[in-house]
């Protein structure tokens, strides 16, 4: 039997992050079918158009349909690769920037934190998502912050003395008990 | 040391993925036009009557006729294409967000106040360097703690010898922590 105590940890990442994934899945969604629309109201105009012109210009030269549109059809669907895939690389660019920025704005915040900098706002920026990140990045900050203060304000109270031997040990465990909250 | 170098210098999103995205987009795209015109080439090429009469009647009616195929294969191609760039895209992006809402979990176990262990991502993750920030971040408060506690047990073996040593050395160690934690801010 496999004792799942002794496994080491696996760094598995198994979960989807809808608020993430969600606002881009459907700005690609809607590309896609703008270009569709476009593509249909210009080939089904271009149709009405093209076809009875044909019938009432006399010579068939032509064995089926497709050899009237050939070359409508070819630019339209070549326009329509086009602008679906441009719009779609620009919105994977603008998703990329804004990735690097907002997760940029975390990292640094978290190095700061390092040096001791727990109270500059990490400014992920307004984009939904990585906002909310780095607010929860800037609130596990200022919790830190609010735990070191209370410790130091309780060791330098300790350290001014003017209390009994009793008090001030039961108060120094209780110090040394505080300290062993912080990063657990 | 190198390595945290390494970690730190490692770009946010490598450009390799960026191109594999964009790469994949553009064979989803070609695919979902290259479907589409299957279906309009298959509507298309049946050959036209052969009198003049045929051919004219057959020319006159291909529009309204053709209507509803254009309108049908567009919409298979939209159904198509956003099925299959949907799935690319949760996929994808799938190697930010997984980390992103990993993260997210982190920091709610450490507000709560639960043991934080070393963060690591899957190798081909994007965002590695969040995960080595907050692993230098909870390092530099736990290598503080480890030091305020030596330094509070320091001060306790005095308390082997007479009160008023014992007392002193505490209330100095607690003035050498409350300095050493001025540096937060």
């Amino acid at each position: 039997m496999r004792n799942s105590a002794l496994q080491p940890p696996r760094p598995s990442v198994r979960y989807v992050n809808p608020r993430f994934q969600g606002p881009a899945v459907l700005a690609f969604t809607a590309i896609i079918a703008i270009g569709g629309a476009i593509f249909w109201k210009l080939v089904d105009g271009e149709f009405q158009r093209v076809f009875p012109k044909a019938a009432i210009r006399g010579h068939y030269t032509f064995n089926s349909a497709y050899d009237i549109v050939r070359d409508l059809l070819s630019w339209h669907l070549a326009g329509l690769f086009l602008g679906v895939f441009l719009t779609g690389s620009i919105l994977v660019l603008v998703i990329i920037a804004a990735t690097r920025h907002g997760i940029g704005k975390a990292v640094d915040s978290l190095r700061t934190s390092a040096d001791g900098d727990l109270s500059t706002p990490t400014g992920t920026g307004p984009i939904g998502e990585f906002d909310r990140f780095g607010k929860k990045i800037d609130a596990a900050r200022s919790d830190t912050l609010t735990s070191v203060r209370k410790i130091r304000s309780e060791a330098d109270a300790l350290a001014a003395g003017g209390m009994s031997p009793e008090e001030f040990r039961l108060r120094w465990d209780e110090l040394k008990q505080q300290i062993r909250t912080i990063a657990p | 040391m190198s390595g945290s170098r390494a970690a730190d210098d490692a770009p946010l999103v490598q450009d390799r993925y960026t191109f594999g995205l964009l790469l994949r987009l553009c064979v989803n795209t070609a695919g979902g036009v290259g479907i589409l015109f299957v279906i309009l080439y298959l509507a298309l090429s049946r050959s036209l009557p052969g009198d003049y009469a045929g051919v004219y009647h057959a020319l006159r009616n291909l529009s309204p006729f053709l209507r509803p195929i254009l309108a049908v294969s567009v919409l298979v191609y939209a159904l198509l294409a956003c099925g299959s760039t949907s799935a690319l895209c949760i996929y994808i992006l799938h190697k930010v967000a997984g980390p992103l809402y990993r993260m997210e979990r982190i920091l709610d176990q450490y507000r709560a106040g639960v043991h934080t262990r070393t963060v690591s991502f899957r190798h081909d993750d994007q965002i590695q360097p969040l995960a080595h920030a907050f692993n230098q971040w909870i390092g530099a408060l736990r290598r503080d703690r480890q030091r305020w506690l030596a330094t509070m047990k320091d001060a306790e073996r005095h308390c082997l010898q007479d009160e008023a040593t014992c007392r002193s050395e505490m209330e100095a160690a607690l003035r050498k922590i409350a300095g050493d934690m001025a540096r937060y801010h």
